[in-house]
């Protein structure tokens, strides 16, 4: 996933950091809290629909972590467990069968939707069937795995899912049914595009009307100009703390329009309580020392990376996009993103702390685990070799700062590596569409990606399999065009392996990881944090992995 | 035959007149404020025109390239030109400041660790060229639109009037952005003008688009009371064609009013051309302009206003001088006409 | 007349309509403005790409698509953004009126009162020091960009000075409803109100005061001196009376062009979400519906300010009368 908006500036060297940074807020969190109050939250922009099964943005995510649930969630906690699947709205984690193609869901008893109506076993097959007849962004490439599906695809309007998504009323059940193993179904499923709405939810994009949910909050009123109000669900009733715990404030007031600079001074001097936005370079010294009580630093599953484009000259050659591997400075590009303390070198695809990750740099000076300095002899030898030097190269940036400010680094090192090089920044909303588009004919350009569950699969086989790469489609994630059959297959067998042996399929994984790695179809360059800055009457700040913040568990003085 | 010799007398004596043009290159040199103005432009013209030099032999470093990790020696104190803040959380960097000694980072750096001072000279040399060259294409076709129309009337007229005026009513940010996103990747060819992608042209062509309803009109009024003037019924009378009649007794009086727009219309153009950069479209990186300076001083606002201050205060000291030097051509040229500044 | 009032009016439309149709043209022209993909979100499958491209009606040809769009955009007013999704472009245009009418009417009372004192006060002194003064200023105040004096106004009072008695009342950028709290209204919008009428400020008293000069010297103003009129009298009666025609004209030109959205910098740098700021908005995510939306208000403005202005120069002036 990509974020609405970059985070232009975040983080440490792993989450110890994160937590040492926290400590003077989770303190706080010892005391026990105290309800009431309305948080005031702040975006320079709203992010479209709010309707659940559509909308995929990190902004509107993490809150409707908050105002729905799925069959099961990712454990709201702000450590490292935050990252594993519990059971939410069923009674428990079922165990695969059939395989692995079979998953049986016991609904618990006696939840309602926030708009009094009971929650039923027909409420989740509607769901699922409306995911596909609205054409939900994710149903072709993370649920196209259940049973039926293909044909949704195909006609949304007809969908059934039958002998995929089966309900037993009476035994209170809902049985899934895959084509093929999957080992990160639990996971697909925890995201809010498979949260359970009610059954008679409008079967088009609701756009700026709420749907009713299950969760501690909903949402009173949406206007993407100005406000997003959300209110207490009446019908709330805590069921599990670790899938969906109740909340403090009684109101929580999303605002629209107000730029970052005006935001950041809004939240320093309490008027506001948080910021979604990353705060503007510009103020980072000052929140890093005036308000370093109001800031918290956590590092993301995350990259920035610079795509090459593996069907294009010069980086058509393997030589090359190595050669800019060696020759990236990756600690100028660290301070252009805020300084060693926002984010992290990073020469490999998975990010740190993340399932499979294992260190790894071959483009470094010595290389070995940690990306430590340029090697500009070894990157021009190897454009030497290519006897690519003298091409011309174009750059394609978001027209943000950060990204811009990349840009123009990396062409003085294609410079200086012998290329004529021009970079062009175009705006951040077209940007990430054009460049993915093989008739614009991108040679290289700048990109980000979030992951969307903690898989190494949604690093790996989203960005480089073949099966991502739509030449002429804006739809073409894969950006570079990288596709190679062997290191495809591979993908195939660590994710079969990962069912029957976890511990084998992560293995092959950190295999792959470095597959990828070595035929440099990017540029990774490092691994961002995020920068939370928050007033200084809220309490008990918690950051969890998967969700960042969590709203409902803060509590304003 | 009497009324005719008498209209020849009246044609041939306002071909023949000489005059106005003395009479005005007279009047501007006695005009100490214009003068002054035009000598202000002068000095920031061969200023920006010296950047190179400044470049090389007082900043002593490239202005285009990042810099991300040197340092320099500043009174003996050697500091890095992106300072880390080392203090609490030591979040972030801050560009060195200005130094205020004629050398190395005079007026600070940016957030590339790049001299603002030579990028500020390097600057004023793509914004006076984009205002110069935008300004020579909207009044060639401000001139030509605005005859055209006026001297051919007629549906001739009435159909370039309305396109002067979907020109005049369109939105030209929406123009700027649509263009600039078509021109980043592909070339465009107009006629026999091939415009490379990223190159200066593109804001030049935008710009120079944008103000030709702006001068049009007026000259259009022009030519069409011209065409009641009493010299011209009379050329008209004796059965002067209508090339001869545009050519000698149209278009020169038509020239005095454009030169009378050259000044402002250089005026116009640098603001617009700030505006645009600020909106992000215009001169692409590396390369700057004003503008793009202020935009780029925009993220250091907070920390270093000196980065979107000083190119600030070079537009206005210019579009000043120009609208000065303005003030003086229309006095001496065309003292009656009601030409807005803006 | 009444043919030429209506002939005027039937080109108002065309004009309208030529605008619409560019901006619609730019619009599919622009590489990468497609926005299924950007619809449909991150990393979709080609089936729900050409899903969303048939729901949104993309895969028709581009009348039939400009004519839909202009049905739902007038006629059944439902038009909904690319963007943000199920918001109803109309209501939300409607909505941002009052942000912009506030901006531009409070800043027309200071442009008018101060480009009138300005003319008038130089006018009437003219030549010396204060008229020379005063006409410096002017120029100074015509040639400062206004983003860039609105982002020194927030330097200054948001955060250089805002901690000083001077500043410390300025209330933090944005809009505050005038219903909501009229003195919070004032306190949110006078700087903005400052910025934007500066450069108006400098151009009105620099035209009404060269139009002063030039009626002064006009017959029927010495014929009002020779009947021992008083001087001050004679100049705010008959002198500026006369000049204020220009002004007049002027102002329905510029005041138009504000409305329609021409105070788009302004509502930017402040932060104040008008029908500038959304225009800004919707061209930075090439929302084709809300471009489409706002453009056509804004020419609305534009093309009616300068009807209006034409057709009272008509009845004011019988030369323009015979020059049509």
């Amino acid at each position: 996933m990509r974020s609405r908006k970059v985070f232009s500036a975040m983080m440490a060297g792993a989450g110890l950091a994160g937590l040492t940074l926290m400590a003077p807020l989770t303190g706080a969190a010892a005391q026990e809290g105290k309800a009431g109050g309305t948080l005031k939250l702040l975006a320079n922009a709203a992010a479209g629909t709010i309707d659940p099964h559509i909308n995929y943005t990190l902004q509107y995510f993490q809150i409707n972590y908050i105002l729905y649930d799925g069959l099961v969630t990712f454990r709201k906690t702000g450590d490292k467990t935050g990252f594993e699947v519990v059971a939410d709205l069923a009674e428990s984690l079922p165990k695969p069968d059939d395989g692995g193609k079979k998953y049986v869901f016991t609904l618990r008893k006696g939840i309602k939707f926030s708009d009094g109506s009971d929650l039923t076993t027909a409420d989740v097959v509607a769901s699922f069937q409306r995911m596909f007849k609205i054409s939900g962004p994710t149903t072709g490439t993370l649920y196209n795995g259940i049973v039926g599906a293909d044909k949704c695809l195909k006609t949304p309007a007809t969908c059934t899912l039958e002998g995929g998504v089966v309900a037993d009323e009476a035994a209170g059940t809902v049985t899934f049914n895959l084509v093929a193993p999957d080992p990160d179904f639990l996971q697909k499923i925890s995201i809010p595009h498979a949260a359970i709405l009610p059954a008679e939810a409008p079967l088009k994009d609701t756009g700026t009307v709420p749907i009713a949910g299950t969760g501690p909050y909903m949402i009173a009123s949406y206007d993407p100009n100005s406000l997003l109000k959300m209110v207490r669900n009446p019908h709330f009733k805590e069921w599990s703390k670790e899938a969906q715990p109740a909340g403090y404030p009684d109101g929580i007031d999303y605002g629209f329009g107000l730029n970052d600079e005006a935001a950041v001074t809004a939240v320093e001097n309490g008027q506001a309580d948080w910021m979604f936005d990353p705060p503007p370079a510009d103020r980072l010294a000052e929140l890093g020392t005036k308000y370093a009580k109001q800031v918290s630093v956590h590092p993301l599953t995350a990259m920035w990376y610079a795509p090459m484009n593996t069907n294009l000259a010069p980086f058509n050659d393997i030589r090359v996009r190595q050669a800019v591997n060696y020759a990236i400075d990756r600690a100028a590009v660290v301070k252009l993103f805020g300084g060693s303390n926002l984010a992290q070198p990073s020469c490999q695809i998975l990010p740190p702390d993340f399932p499979s990750y294992a260190p790894y740099c071959p483009f470094t000076a010595n290389p070995g685990e940690k990306w430590s300095a340029p090697d500009l002899e070894k990157a021009k030898a190897l454009v030497a070799a290519s006897g690519t030097a003298g091409q011309e190269v174009t750059i394609i940036t978001e027209d943000t700062e950060v990204s811009k400010s990349i840009g123009i680094y990396l062409q003085d090192v294609l410079n200086g590596l012998g290329y004529k090089t021009s970079v062009k920044p175009i705006s951040q909303n077209i940007q990430f569409t054009y460049i993915q588009n093989t008739n614009n004919k991108v040679q290289i350009s700048v990109s980000q990606w979030f992951q969307d569950y903690p898989k190494p699969s949604n690093f790996l086989q989203v960005l480089f399999s073949c099966a991502s790469f739509n030449p002429g489609s804006d739809a073409s994630v894969n950006i570079s065009g990288f596709c190679d059959k062997a290191i495809d297959q591979k993908m195939v067998e660590a994710q079969t392996a990962t069912i029957a042996d976890p511990a084998k399929g992560a293995e092959l994984w950190t295999a792959v990881d470095k597959a990828v790695t070595d035929a440099a179809p990017v540029a990774v360059l490092f691994t961002p944090k995020r920068i939370d800055l928050i007033s200084p009457r809220l309490k008990n700040f918690v950051f969890s992995p998967q969700f960042y913040w969590i709203m409902s568990q803060s509590w304003v003085e | 035959m009497d009324n005719l010799s008498a209209g020849q007398a009246l044609v041939r004596s306002h071909r023949g007149a000489e005059g106005p043009w003395r009479t005005a290159w007279r009047k501007l040199r006695a005009d100490r404020a214009a003068i002054m103005a035009f000598g202000v432009l002068v000095l920031i013209t061969a200023a920006s025109l010296a950047a190179p030099l400044y470049a090389r032999h007082v900043s002593g470093t490239d202005p285009f390239a990042t810099n991300l990790n040197g340092e320099i020696v500043i009174h003996g104190e050697t500091r890095q030109v992106l300072e880390p803040s080392t203090e609490g959380l030591g979040l972030g960097f801050t560009p060195l400041g200005p130094t205020w000694d004629f050398g190395p980072y005079m007026l600070g750096a940016d957030n590339q660790g790049r001299d603002v001072a030579a990028r500020l000279l390097y600057g004023g040399r793509n914004s006076l060229l984009i205002a110069g060259a935008a300004a020579l294409i909207c009044l060639g076709l401000a001139t030509l639109l605005g005859v055209v129309s006026g001297f051919f009337g007629g549906l001739v007229d009435t159909l370039l009037s309305r396109i002067l005026d979907v020109l005049w009513a369109f939105p030209i940010f929406l123009l700027a952005i649509s263009l600039s996103i078509v021109l980043i990747t592909q070339s465009i060819t107009i006629g026999p003008i091939e415009i490379r992608s990223g190159s200066l042209w593109l804001p030049i062509f935008i710009i120079g688009i944008v103000y030709v309803p702006y001068v049009a009109r007026p000259i259009r009024g022009h030519v069409l009371s011209l065409m009641q003037a009493e010299f011209v019924t009379a050329a008209i009378g004796i059965g002067a064609s209508p090339w001869r009649i545009l050519l000698y007794d149209i278009l020169p009086n038509v020239i005095t009013r454009v030169i009378v727009f050259v000044p402002l219309i250089l005026a116009l153009n640098m603001m617009t051309e700030s505006s645009l950069s600020f909106l992000s479209i215009g001169v692409q990186p590396p390369d700057a302009s004003w503008g793009t300076i202020i935009q780029d001083g925009q993220g250091l606002l907070y920390s270093r206003p000196i980065v979107a201050l000083a190119p600030g205060l070079a537009i206005v000291i210019c579009v000043l001088a120009l609208n000065i030097l303005g003030d003086g051509v229309r006095d001496a040229l065309d003292p009656k006409s009601s030409i807005r500044v803006a | 007349m009444l043919a030429a009032l209506v002939s005027r009016l039937g080109q108002m439309v065309l004009v309208m309509f030529g605008i619409s149709v560019v901006a619609f043209l730019i619009f599919f022209a622009t590489p990468g403005a497609d926005p299924s993909a950007r619809i449909a979100g991150r990393n979709a499958s080609q089936e729900t790409l050409a899903q969303v491209r048939h729901d949104f009606g993309l895969d028709r040809t581009l009348p039939v698509q400009y004519a839909l769009m202009m049905e739902r955009l007038f006629i059944s007013r439902d038009l909904t953004s690319f963007v943000n999704r199920g918001q109803k472009v109309v209501p939300t245009v409607l909505e941002a009126i009052p942000i912009t009418l506030s901006l531009v009417l409070g800043a027309a009372v200071l442009w008018v009162l101060g480009g009138l004192i300005v003319g008038v006060v130089a006018g009437a002194t003219r030549g010396t020091w204060l008229d020379r003064m005063l006409m410096i200023l002017s120029l100074i105040g015509v040639s400062i960009p206004v983003f860039w004096l609105g982002e020194v106004a927030n330097l200054v009072t948001q955060s250089r000075w805002h901690d000083t008695w001077l500043f410390s009342w300025v209330p933090p950028l944005g809009y505050i409803a005038f219903t909501d709290n009229p003195w919070g209204w004032f306190k949110a919008l006078v700087i903005p109100w400052f910025t934007l009428a500066t450069l108006y400020i400098g151009l009105y008293g620099r035209v009404l005061r060269a139009s002063i000069i030039e009626t002064m010297q006009e017959d029927f103003i010495r014929t009002a001196r020779a009947k021992g009129i008083g001087e001050r009298r004679v100049l705010l009666r008959h002198g500026l009376r006369t000049s204020l025609v220009a002004f007049v004209t002027m102002f329905g030109l510029d005041f138009g062009a504000l409305v329609g959205g021409g105070a788009l910098l302004t509502e930017v740098v402040f932060g104040l979400q008008g029908v500038g700021k959304l225009t800004y908005g919707a061209l930075q995510t090439l929302d084709l519906p809300m471009i489409l939306a706002t453009v056509i208000y804004a020419s609305f403005f534009v093309v009616m300010a300068n009807f209006i202005v034409d057709v009272a120069f008509v009845f004011i002036d019988p030369r323009v009368r015979d020059a049509h």
